[in-house]
């Protein structure tokens, strides 16, 4: 099976239509285990319960935000390997230099689309077909 | 999969279905901004309403760019600029600059609508919106030009090799049998297995065995233990710490690995795990708790597929009723018959109860817009208005969410524009130089009953009057009773207004509100007093799709009477009827008396009103409380209907709301009290001043 298929992904966005859209992309990249959390602390519940590869997270969302994610992420020793890619957007993209401070894998501007977000996924796992 | 798409970007249904949710979304973002803004400017000082307000500009901006609407994101990128030096600095923007907010959030809408509809705004509207927020930012120092595509930072990405990271889960056994004095310190079994659960998938085995016979049970006694198979990539002691406050009251062993003892679950014997991960197999994984985890706690559903079902539903009813019909009346011939038919009615109810449920709305999506159009009727009149807004998580069908808007607009415009005096006139009347506007929606009896109150000039009955007479709507000698004469305004080309202006003064008059207020199954009725204001009341059904009704013969004809209307049946005969005029008679009902109308002649089943000697009636009220009894041939019974517009086929017919199909095939009509009641209005007013000698 090609690595695509088995990558367990968890998108996090606080915004419905960006979710539906990385899932969109995720599926013509050939992941398709996604599961979607609309913001950082329903992805920490997830993350604990159910063994995920990839988190795929929006930088700026309620509750708790892409940065406390990761660092929640990296701070739990039974998720602390999970592969993390943040989603910024231009304005964010001094962000960019914390959330490396914070281990993040690799990160992706917006708008982006299905080849930038392969790039971006191969970077971090090889690659994927 | 990228191979039928070349190009590799998402299909096209797929795609569509995205840009759909994109624009609902928007609508969701252009409320939160609207509220926002609108909690700011009453004074709120939530730094966290700053950012949702920031984030609902940036998620619709972040949207746009995905989906290549250029102008959208153009302008909100200038919002989301403009505001990122509030968020930043956490100060919060003053009522001036929440003026220019708001009204960026209107001109965002009609972008967000006008990109939706495939339509251009035109450079001129775009940019003087543009500027002020420019300007805006200027003041503040943030840069708002637009979008630029600059160097991406420097990074360098980090591997992981796939088989690595994943964390390892391992089995644990735990057996734990909680003691007496754990149940005395009032501990729970549940909560703890609860909290284990929290660390992996588990399997629990209920160890009843030494339960004691019923004879030999202590309730104080502990009898029960659990054998728990944990899959989880915590340490021992991270499983032992939930156990932290307990362990002294049970016995506790957890130890690495499958226990030879514990009993797998008969159905699904459990393979034992591999140490690591094996991601490809998603069925290792517990499938209810993935699928609970996938499962968005909403779903959007096509509204069409919705219309359907209630459609399917109405049907049922008939199909159920029909089966009512045809029911063998001799019960004792087949008693389980009547039984199954209860059960049937019952569930028919429930399904269609759950199905209006669905289509229920809070009337918040109409209420939301009513902020942004008084702004416009302040700016248009010069007035100024505070508007509250109550009950807007009342739910009404969807139908008559769509269908509200429009006459809620015109009482919006003419309470403020003919309603709320000028400034000149407020400070004469000592009132406070702002006008005051209440809208609320609340349910009642089986309604929902909106209210538009002003605190204005109130209706001035002479002016009405004068003019009701020279419009020819009535005799310049009529007597006509002070709340009736507010109830001309409703009157087909009635307009007070001796200036036309832009706002209300179209030729719309309030008779378009009653009117489509009264294609929506509802009422309007109004209340004024001179100089302290005036309230509309709608008055509407909960869902148009289903009516309890009383169903009545008349000259052969079935009717359906609403029970929301319906206050009890009475029997007359001349002992308690007074004639009091060739064609009005009045009914005594317990001391007091009431029109009684013969529904045959009112409704033209006859040509003029002949009331038997005795007889049956039914007595209704109208939204205004005032009641008359009408004179039927027979009660048959009581049904609940599905209302079938006639306006479809048929135009409107004076007295009649609409339509349902009996269970024996027959149509009936169904009455619009109010409306019958109507066209006996100015013979009713003769009638009370009959009353009055008498």
């Amino acid at each position: 099976m090609p690595i695509a298929a088995q990558i367990k992904t968890v998108i996090v966005d606080d915004q419905s239509t960006m979710r539906s859209l990385l899932r969109a992309c995720l599926r013509q990249i050939g992941v398709s285990q996604v599961t979607e959390c609309c913001d950082g602390e329903e992805a920490l519940e997830v993350l604990k319960r159910v063994p995920t590869h990839l988190v795929i997270s929006d930088l700026n969302m309620p509750k708790l935000d892409g940065i406390g994610l990761l660092r929640a992420v990296r701070g739990d020793p039974a998720i602390a390997k999970t592969a993390f890619i943040m989603l910024t957007s231009h304005a964010e993209r001094n962000c960019v230099q914390d959330a490396v401070k914070f281990g993040v894998n690799n990160y992706l501007v917006k708008p982006f689309n299905f080849a930038g977000l392969k790039t971006k996924i191969e970077a971090v796992f090889g690659p994927l077909t | 999969m990228s191979a039928e798409h070349p190009e590799g970007w998402i299909p096209p249904d797929v795609m569509a279905g995205i840009t759909q949710q994109f624009f609902e979304e928007c609508e969701e973002h252009l409320a939160l901004l609207e509220s926002g803004f609108l909690r700011l400017e009453a004074g709120d000082h939530d730094p966290e309403t700053v950012n949702s307000v920031f984030r609902a500009a940036h998620s619709i901006k972040g949207g746009a760019a995905m989906l290549g609407a250029t102008a959208l994101v153009g302008f909100s990128h200038r919002f989301e600029s403009a505001l990122a030096h509030f968020r930043t600095s956490k100060t919060f923007p003053s009522h001036d600059v929440l003026k220019v907010f708001l009204k960026a959030t209107d001109q965002l809408a009609d972008l967000v609508r006008a990109t939706r509809a495939g339509k251009e705004l035109t450079d001129e509207q775009l940019n003087a919106a543009s500027r002020e927020l420019a300007g805006l930012a200027d003041t503040t120092g943030t840069d708002t030009s637009p979008v630029a595509h600059t160097e991406e930072p420097a990074f360098s990405p980090v591997r992981v090799e796939f088989e690595d990271f994943a964390p390892a889960e391992q089995p644990w056994t735990i057996d734990f049998r909680p003691h007496a004095e754990l149940y005395a310190k009032a501990n729970d079994p549940i909560v703890l297995l609860r909290e284990l659960k929290r660390l992996g998938e588990m399997d629990t085995v209920l160890d009843t065995s030494a339960i004691p016979l019923l004879s030999d049970l202590n309730l104080e006694d502990a009898y029960l233990a659990w054998s728990i198979t944990l899959h989880t990539a915590r340490t021992e002691s991270a499983v032992r710490e939930v156990f932290e406050f307990v362990e002294r009251d049970c016995d506790l062993h957890v130890r690495a690995g499958i226990a030879e003892t514990a009993i797998p679950p008969a159905a699904d014997p459990r393979p034992v795990p591999a140490p690591a991960l094996r991601p490809g197999d998603a069925s290792q994984d517990a499938p209810a708790l993935r699928a609970a985890l996938q499962q968005p706690s909403t779903l959007r559903v096509d509204l069409e597929r919705l219309d359907r079902l209630i459609n399917l539903v109405s049907e049922l009813v008939i199909s159920e009723a029909a089966l009512a019909e045809y029911a063998p009346k001799d019960s004792a011939q087949n008693p389980n018959f009547g039984e199954a038919l209860d059960d049937l009615s019952q569930l028919t109810r429930d399904i269609q109860e759950s199905v209006m449920g669905i289509r229920a709305q809070p009337v918040k999506s109409v209420f939301q817009r009513l902020p942004r159009l008084v702004r416009e009727i302040e700016k248009a009149t010069g007035k100024t208005v505070r508007l509250t807004i109550e009950g807007e998580d009342t739910q009404v069908d969807r139908s008559v969410i769509e269908g509200l808007t429009d006459p809620l607009t015109h009482m919006v415009r003419n309470a403020i524009d003919h309603g709320i005096e000028t400034y000149e006139q407020r400070q004469k009347a000592n009132k406070p130089a702002q006008g005051s506007l209440r809208i609320s929606a609340a349910h009642r009896a089986g309604r929902v009953v909106i209210e538009v109150a002003d605190d204005g000039g109130g209706i001035d009955r002479d002016c009405v009057r004068a003019i009701a007479v020279k419009q020819n709507l009535i005799s310049a000698d009529a007597i006509v009773a002070g709340e009736d004469i507010d109830n001309l305004i409703f009157e087909p080309g009635f307009t007070t207004a001796d200036k036309v202006t832009d706002l209300s003064g179209r030729g719309v008059g309030m008779d378009v509100v009653r009117r489509s207020v009264q294609a929506l199954g509802g009422r309007i009725s109004v209340s004024s007093r001179r100089g302290a204001g005036t309230t509309f009341a709608l008055s509407l059904p909960l869902t148009l799709a289903v009516l309890d009704g009383m169903l009545v013969s008349v000259c052969g004809q079935s009717l359906v009477v609403p029970l929301a209307a319906l206050l009890e049946t009475v029997q007359f005969s001349c002992d308690n009827v007074h004639k009091v005029g060739p064609n009005a008679s009045l009914l005594a009902i317990r001391g007091s008396h009431v029109p009684l109308i013969d529904l045959g002649a009112t409704l033209g089943y006859k040509p003029q009103s002949q009331l038997s000697a005795d007889g049956i009636a039914l007595l209704v009220e109208d939204d205004a409380g005032r009641r008359v009894a009408l004179a039927v041939d027979d009660i048959l019974g009581q049904k609940q209907v599905v209302i079938k517009s006639l306006e479809i086929n048929c135009h409107r017919i004076a007295g009649i709301a609409a339509a349902t199909i009996l269970g024996n095939g027959l149509v009936a009509l169904i009455l619009d009290v109010n409306a019958v009641m109507a066209s006996q209005k100015i013979g009713l007013a003769q009638d009370e001043r009959l009353m009055a000698h008498a």
